[in-house]
């Protein structure tokens, strides 16, 4: 894909000033209620990289095919894969239905009224001849959509329909009245807090970049998304990709950059696709650019993709891999805010703290803190792994107990498995069991046992999976990840992998288990960067969690689980290790 | 998506894919290194050094340069595909739903690990250590076009040898539907 900046200008579509867009947004408005009052149908298909994997694109083919006068039109994701392909249903003087796991053969019966067994629900606060409303649906009951109001309900190639649903207005409230100050100190108020794993206040960050002195300055969207647990910013990029746009841009203004950047991972191509078109749109109508909206305020853009190496999320590495070299990270300081892209200042944000900046600006910096728990405030994005019933990626609110999560919104284990534990915080943090299930999920109450909110994915694992087996897995991750540049964390790690190995195959022996604790704390205390500084930290958290499943392995010689090849031919492990 | 034109990269393709990527100056040039790497590997499904050279060429940089970044992102394929191409996914949910029994069978059955060829050449696999985003159907692959999910051995066997026969069938490069099959 080409640089957006080899898109031809159209200027005949520049807005100029003020009041240009506040024209064009009432167009926009008029345009989307007529689209809903019409007289005639209107079906929205649910197409994302998740939905298109199961079929979606034939299924909008079909409702295009045989849809007559209705309209039809393509929507993103709305986070229940377990409905996926679905299909919403506007029929005139009726509230919109969503028929769920519609397969491309399905959709003429669909059209014709005879699938009304498949409506999941109505989107609507009140039931429709017995449909309940989607909101009442467990997955739905605990949401509070914030960063994803839009999506599965908005065109996601379309600026229009984004802007009819509020993109831009926070924006356009920056550019002309509030000050630099006033913005930041919303953010601040609202104790927005970095999603990417940190959770380091946004409003400091922000601060100390509109500070920052040399120039140019920049600010980059960090949408990398490497880890094996998570799929959360990719589904922002496919369902609202205004709203992210919209985050960096208020950021480059308030923090005086003069050009912004999104990374996006290389490996989700429909994310690079709709974000591109929603930075083409932008550019052609004046949001992006010189003298934007008559404000005599500069913003350039630039999208970079990534090439499939994890530790390109850790910030220093991204800013490397924007500028062409190897992902490795540098130590610090400088931070990034002194000495990022091209030796500038660069403000980097996760997609998801930039994607909340839109709400907070609108709604003021006491709305945001008001919601959540006092010290994790806002909402956070989750998405689960494992076997559960009803998967998919939620918006709740923080402090959102963990059985709350796993047994309500994700509908608890599959029939014909048991739940075993829950790994949270991807590869840098330990399993939580379900005498964890009381607590809040936010930033502070999982750390105290061993766990992490990290970036929101959770993984569910049953009986079938071995504590030992899991371990390696999460360590091999973090080996095969490790950039290299560092000693510790380049053959710390391996050592870790090969005694687990030896566990594994039943030559282990309880010294191994402090030979590993030993070679942990050397990888944690040594290691240049967040990768190493937590690669054993899943390793720790098994041994402790699960410590009669490591001692059995090593004393009795057995693997409960029955997954590990004890008393067989040591091989060279062929895993993606 | 990917042309999987396996084995020869037609130059005068590559010249026309990176002509597309200009710059302002040196520093916008280094940042389309990796972009105009991309977009070949994205073509022919691997990055040869004719190609590397009119990369280096193009943005004013060394071939050297391009193969430490063609070694260390795990995107790039330095040497060419089979005919058919398989991404796993070794993400969390894969793992916890039997993905590595799907590793082991691949190595077992066709003598492949991670970015290897069979010896026949008509299949390479790559495991993915990230996430594929269809978690609800783990283990799942992505061969060539289509999905396959909910899998164990023999089924990701089955789909296997169904991509190949089809192929040799119709004698065309696969192509598909992006739709996860049942097994
Ligand atoms: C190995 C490693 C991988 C990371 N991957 C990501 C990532 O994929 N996305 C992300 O936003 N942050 C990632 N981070 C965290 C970033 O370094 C950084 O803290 C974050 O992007 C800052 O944004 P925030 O304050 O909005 O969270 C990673 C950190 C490490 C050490
Ligand atoms: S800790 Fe690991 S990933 Fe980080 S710099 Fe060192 S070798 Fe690279
Ligand atoms: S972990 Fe394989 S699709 Fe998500």
């Amino acid at each position: 894909m080409a640089t957006a900046a080899s898109a031809p200008a159209n200027d005949a579509a520049r807005l100029s000033s003020r009041d240009e867009f506040v024209a064009f947004r009432s167009a926009a408005n008029d345009r989307w209620s007529r689209l809903w009052d019409a007289k005639s149908s209107v079906i929205s298909v649910g197409v994302g990289s998740c939905s298109i994997a199961k079929g979606a694109l034939q299924v909008l083919a079909e409702c295009r095919r045989l849809g007559g006068d209705a309209t039809v039109r393509q929507v993103a994701c709305n986070g229940a894969c377990f409905l996926e392909p679905w299909v919403e249903i506007k029929r005139p003087n009726e509230p919109p239905v969503i028929y769920s796991n519609i397969e491309p053969g399905e959709v003429q019966a669909l059209l014709t009224g005879q699938l009304e067994d498949r409506a999941a629900g109505v989107r609507a606060a009140d039931a429709h001849r017995g449909i309940p409303p989607l909101d009442s649906l467990p997955f739905f009951k605990h949401q509070q959509r914030i960063v994803l109001a839009n999506t599965g309900i908005i065109d996601p190639d379309s600026i229009e329909d984004a802007v009819a649903r509020g993109a831009y207005s926070a924006y356009f409230k920056v550019l002309f009245e509030l000050t630099a100050e006033e913005a930041i100190a919303e953010v601040t108020a609202a104790n927005l807090r970095g999603r990417g794993g940190a959770g380091f206040p946004a409003g400091i960050k922000w601060e100390s970049g509109r500070k920052a002195r040399a120039t140019p300055k920049f600010v980059v969207c960090n949408s990398h998304e490497g880890e094996p647990n998570v799929y959360k910013d990719r589904r922002i990029h496919e369902g609202d990709p205004h709203r992210i746009l919209e985050g960096i841009l208020i950021a480059c203004v308030v923090c005086g950059a003069e050009r912004g950047y999104n990374y996006i991972g290389g490996e989700y191509p429909l994310a690079i696709a709709r974000f591109r078109r929603a930075v083409a749109d932008a550019e052609r109508f004046g949001l992006i650019g010189k003298n934007i909206l008559g404000s005599g305020k500069d913003v350039a853009f630039r999208v970079r993709t990534g090439g499939g190496a994890y530790i390109c999320g850790e910030g220093s590495a991204l800013m490397y891999s924007i500028m062409g070299v190897r992902g490795q990270p540098r130590t610090k300081p400088p931070r990034s805010v002194e000495e990022g892209i091209w030796k500038r200042p660069t403000v980097a944000n996760n997609t998801e703290t930039l994607a909340n900046v839109p709400d907070v600006i609108l709604n003021g910096g006491a709305w945001y803190a008001s919601i959540g728990t006092p010290k994790s405030a806002g909402t956070k994005l989750m998405t689960v792994q494992g076997a559960l019933k009803t998967m998919g990626l939620v918006e709740v609110p923080m402090g959102t107990t963990l059985g709350t999560l796993v047994n309500e919104i994700w509908g608890g284990m599959r029939d014909g498995h048991r739940f075993k534990g829950i790994q949270t915080g991807g590869v840098s943090a330990g399993p939580l069991t379900a005498d964890h299930f009381d607590l809040p999920v936010d930033f502070d109450s999982l750390t105290d046992v061993g766990g992490m909110l990290g970036s929101g994915g959770f993984a569910v694992f049953d009986e079938s999976v071995c504590a030992v087996d899991y371990a390696r897995y999460l360590t091999a991750f973090n080996r095969y990840e490790s950039c290299s540049k560092c000693v510790p964390c380049r053959l710390g790690n391996p050592a870790l992998v090969e005694i687990l190995d030896r566990i594994r195959f039943g030559r282990g022996t309880m010294d191994d288990l402090v030979l590993m604790e030993r070679t942990s704390k050397h990888i944690i205390e040594l290691s240049l960067c967040g990768l190493g500084q937590v690669a054993p930290a899943p390793l720790l958290g098994m041994m402790k969690m699960y410590a009669d499943e490591f001692r059995s392995h090593v004393v009795d010689g057995v693997c409960p689980a029955g997954v590990c090849p004890i008393g067989g031919a040591e091989a060279v492990l062929a895993a993606g290790d | 998506m990917s042309h999987a034109v396996h084995g020869e990269i037609d130059l005068e393709v590559v010249r026309e894919l990176v002509s597309h990527l200009t710059f302002s100056d040196h520093q916008e040039a280094q940042e389309l290194i990796l972009a105009a790497l991309q977009e070949i590997n994205e073509h022919f499904g691997w990055v040869s050094p004719e190609a590397a050279e009119i990369v280096a060429d193009h943005l004013g940089t060394t071939v050297n340069r391009i193969y430490g970044l063609l070694t260390f992102y795990a995107d790039f394929r330095t040497e060419p595909r089979g005919k058919h191409f398989m991404l796993l996914c070794h993400g969390m949910s894969c793992y916890v739903l039997g993905s590595q029994n799907l590793v082991q069978d691949l190595q077992d059955r066709y003598g492949i690990a991670d970015g290897q060829t069979t010896a026949d050449g008509e299949l390479t696999v790559q495991v993915v250590n990230g996430c594929l985003g269809v978690c609800d159907r783990a283990p799942i692959v992505k061969l060539d076009d289509d999905f396959h999910g909910n899998l164990t051995p023999d089924s990701l066997n089955d789909a296997i040898q169904r991509a190949i026969a089809a192929r040799r069938a119709n004698g065309s490069p696969p192509h598909g539907n992006s739709s996860v099959r049942a097994g």
